[in-house]
């Protein structure tokens, strides 16, 4: 018998690694274009934005209120993460609502707009192939809205060979360094850059711990916030977790540790693992060990503020990419809001980042739609794409430009946001990344060079 | 710098050591619970449980969606966790424990797989992590506690550590001594021989079944507060419990205490070395290895009923 239990013991151990380690499926949809401004959209009075106003609001977003659009659909493409832990739909879901409002209200030109989502578990090939077939068989003209892991990596040269501009909300680095992609969001690096730049010269941090979760990709995001950091004649300590954290207590133990009396913790993770840390400092009593802490975008959820409660009030930084919907108010917010009332129930998130880097995405599409001439092919679109300068939205501080660049990296002015009893407020309004960080400095001459800037 | 010096220059001071053993042991604390419960079902049922973490995690989502969505009383909202993984578990075995019965144990063990990838599919489904959704449970008893080792001891921590000694004690207790833990123990030799001496087998195994949930659903309430409540981490934090078990070898009750105590230590231990700090996950693993390598060295290689 026991020798029986030792060896089948073993043999239970490598096979439940072997799940852990197992794959899943990938999947597609494509939202009706006509059917978008279909039951939903017809309802009416749904929305919560309530009253008359509100309503005008929302019908702002195409150019007839109320007339359904019936033309030939143009059919635009994205490509998505969808897997256990990490789940972007909420960003195609907002880009949906706002094409759906649009339909409803008389479309581009009358052409109402239909978006092909494809879903991918982070697999390189599964992700060139979603690309192909948004092309070749979905016949998109525009990428538009892709928030996914790998996306940019995989495809640049794809989109290069075709003439495609893609528009994203990425998280790989050539997202911001290649010249066929131009993000809404400034992603880790850059938002990092942020939050490490708030502890420097609003804090006045003497040390800065910088910590992300160990995958690939780590190095390029950390050199921002070193560079930041040397430039200010600052100590940085960089450090990786293995995600998911197991044992939190003693990952927020050693950072408060590392950053001393005097210096600065900033976390570069995705919400839960940022909560279980900051929690876990909460818990053993080590929130105020350290002078301030702080935290890339995707900590700017109230989700997260309301799980903290009032222990960090004004303690926690956030770097945020977006204007915080708590703080501003106005026509585009009030369109923001209504349209995700209305049309975006499946936008499980409700109001926060996701939504509103869909929101911009899908505007600034139409946008440069209504700048085209003639008929809706690939290259039309894709040449009113790249000539987007200076679209402006309440939610991004500066104008965004796409533009002719060997890099985009048009979102790189930003706010930092701190948790208040259970809400995330505005701590300081609209800064500059600093030129400390090469790429950013690189950003800011080619721009220059090309007059878009 | 060779690398034995390196590790030497950033091994921590034993102050600073301190506050690490004490997080440690808590979470030992909750690995052991998990491991004692595994223990005992196997001993019973020569099933391996790998769904005890889904099942856990499956209840603490539970109580999550009654306390935030349902605004129930958040002990009832516990206990409800508690049963969810008692019935569940209980339901499985009772549905599929017969028929696998006369089966070899690593297909009764394979089939619990098939019972964790129902509850995450599911978990997946109800509980989405989109939008940037993050959620907790913060037990009442995090707000008390007391200073060691520079670092606040939370009740949380201490109940851990205190239900993994309880349920141990009561296990080794309750299996020694009460008449349903000796026909446990009887089954766990020889299901066939104990049947016939009158032992009615099935409702012995229920008992271990629910009992085992009982465990999980508790184990995924502490560890939700404990590590995190999220269906993936909770549902493979068994990996830890169940190398602290291999360790046992699958029969000890104390070794697999003891051995999850250490787990959680050790992993602790080695966080503030710069060196080893990325390493730690293989914590459970090479501790495991290394004890089965070291207890098996003059045992033949064996699968199952099947000797090499």
């Amino acid at each position: 018998m026991p020798r029986m239990r030792i060896g089948f013991a073993s043999l239970a151990a490598a096979a439940l690694l072997a799940l852990a380690g197992c794959g899943s499926s990938s999947s597609s949809s494509s939202s009706a274009a006509g059917g978008g401004a279909t039951s939903s959209a017809a309802g009416g009075g749904t929305s919560t934005s309530g009253g008359g106003s509100a309503s005008a609001s929302i019908s702002s977003c195409g150019p007839k209120a109320g007339v359904k659009a019936t033309g030939s659909p143009i059919n635009i493409g994205t490509i998505d993460t969808h897997q256990p832990g990490t789940d972007f739909t909420d960003g195609p879901n907002m880009i949906n609502a706002y094409f759906q409002c649009v339909n409803a209200n008389g479309g581009v030109d009358g052409h109402p707009l239909k978006l092909f989502v494809q879903l991918d578990q982070t697999q390189p090939a599964q992700v060139a192939a979603a690309a192909k077939k948004l092309i070749q068989s979905d016949h998109v003209v525009a990428i538009d809205g892709v928030f996914d892991l790998l996306e940019c990596t995989i495809d640049q040269g794809y989109w290069k060979q075709l003439g495609i501009f893609e528009m994203d909300a990425g998280i790989a680095p050539e997202c911001w360094s290649t010249p066929n992609s131009a993000a809404v969001n400034m992603g880790p690096r850059y938002s990092s850059d942020g939050a490490v730049q708030y502890a420097l010269n609003t804090v006045k941090a003497k040390k800065i711990v910088f910590v992300q979760s160990n995958v690939p990709g780590t190095g390029y995001i950390a050199a921002g916030p070193a560079a930041l950091a040397k430039a200010a004649n600052v100590p940085i300590k960089e450090m990786t977790e293995n995600v998911p954290i197991n044992d939190a207590n003693s990952v927020a133990l050693n950072l408060v540790n590392s950053a001393g009396p005097d210096g600065s913790v900033i976390l570069n993770f995705t919400p839960p693992e940022a909560l279980v840390i900051l929690q876990a400092a909460q818990k053993l009593g080590l929130e105020d060990r350290v002078k301030s802490w702080g935290c890339s975008t995707p900590c700017n959820t109230d989700f997260l503020a309301k799980a903290l409660g009032p222990k960090w009030n004004h303690k926690l930084f956030v770097n945020a990419e977006l204007a915080s919907v708590d703080d501003h108010s106005g026509p585009e917010w009030d369109q923001y809001k209504g349209i995700l009332s209305k049309y975006g129930s499946n936008v499980a998130g409700g109001i926060g980042s996701f939504s509103q880097m869909g929101f911009v995405l899908g505007k600034f599409l139409v946008q440069a739609l209504q700048n085209v001439h003639g008929g809706y092919t690939m290259k039309s679109v894709n040449n009113a794409i790249v000539g987007i300068k200076n679209y402006k939205t309440q939610m991004l501080c500066t104008p965004w430009t796409y533009g002719h660049l060997a890099l985009h990296i048009p979102n790189n002015t930003d706010y930092t946001t701190t948790p208040e009893n259970g809400k995330m407020v505005t701590a300081q309004g609209c800064t500059a990344i600093s030129s400390a960080d090469p790429q950013i400095a690189q950003y800011h001459q080619a721009a220059k060079a090309a007059g878009v800037e | 710098m060779h690398p034995l010096i390196h590790l030497a220059l950033s091994l921590p001071s034993w102050q600073d050591e301190q506050p690490f053993l004490v997080t440690g042991l808590a979470l030992g604390g909750v690995y052991a619970l998990s491991g004692v419960g595994m223990i005992v079902l196997f001993r019973t049922t020569g099933v391996l449980n790998l769904s005890f973490g889904a099942v856990g995690a499956f209840g603490a989502l539970i109580a999550w969606q009654l306390i935030n969505k349902s605004g129930m009383n958040q002990w009832l909202a516990y206990l409800i966790c508690v049963l969810f993984g008692g019935v569940i578990t209980l339901a499985y075995g009772m549905v599929f424990g017969p028929a696998l019965a006369r089966r070899d144990a690593l297909v009764k063990t394979t089939a619990t797989l098939g019972l964790t990838l129902i509850l995450l599919g599911v978990m997946d489904l109800l509980w989405t992590s989109n939008g940037g959704m993050s959620r907790s449970i913060s037990l009442p008893t995090d707000n008390h506690g007391f200073i060691l080792g520079q670092i606040q001891v939370t009740t949380t921590d201490v109940i851990a550590l205190a239900v993994g000694v309880v349920i141990t004690v009561v296990t080794t207790l309750f299996l020694r001594y009460s008449k349903l833990g000796t026909a446990m123990r009887a089954m766990a030799n020889d299901r066939e021989i104990t049947a016939t001496l009158g032992v009615p087998v099935r409702r012995v195994e229920a008992a271990a079944w629910f009992g085992c949930g009982i465990v999980a659903g508790l184990s995924g309430i502490l560890l939700a507060d404990l590590v995190a409540l999220d269906a993936t981490t909770l549902t493979f934090l068994v990996i830890s419990s169940l190398a602290a078990a291999l360790i046992a070898r699958l029969s000890s009750i104390w070794v697999t205490f003891l051995a999850a105590i250490i787990i959680g230590v050790v992993d602790a231990a080695i966080t503030p070395i710069t060196s080893l700090t990325n390493y730690r996950d293989m914590t459970p693993f090479v501790l495991a290895a290394v004890a089965l390598l070291f207890l098996n060295r003059r045992r033949t290689l064996s699968l199952a009923r099947q000797e090499f």
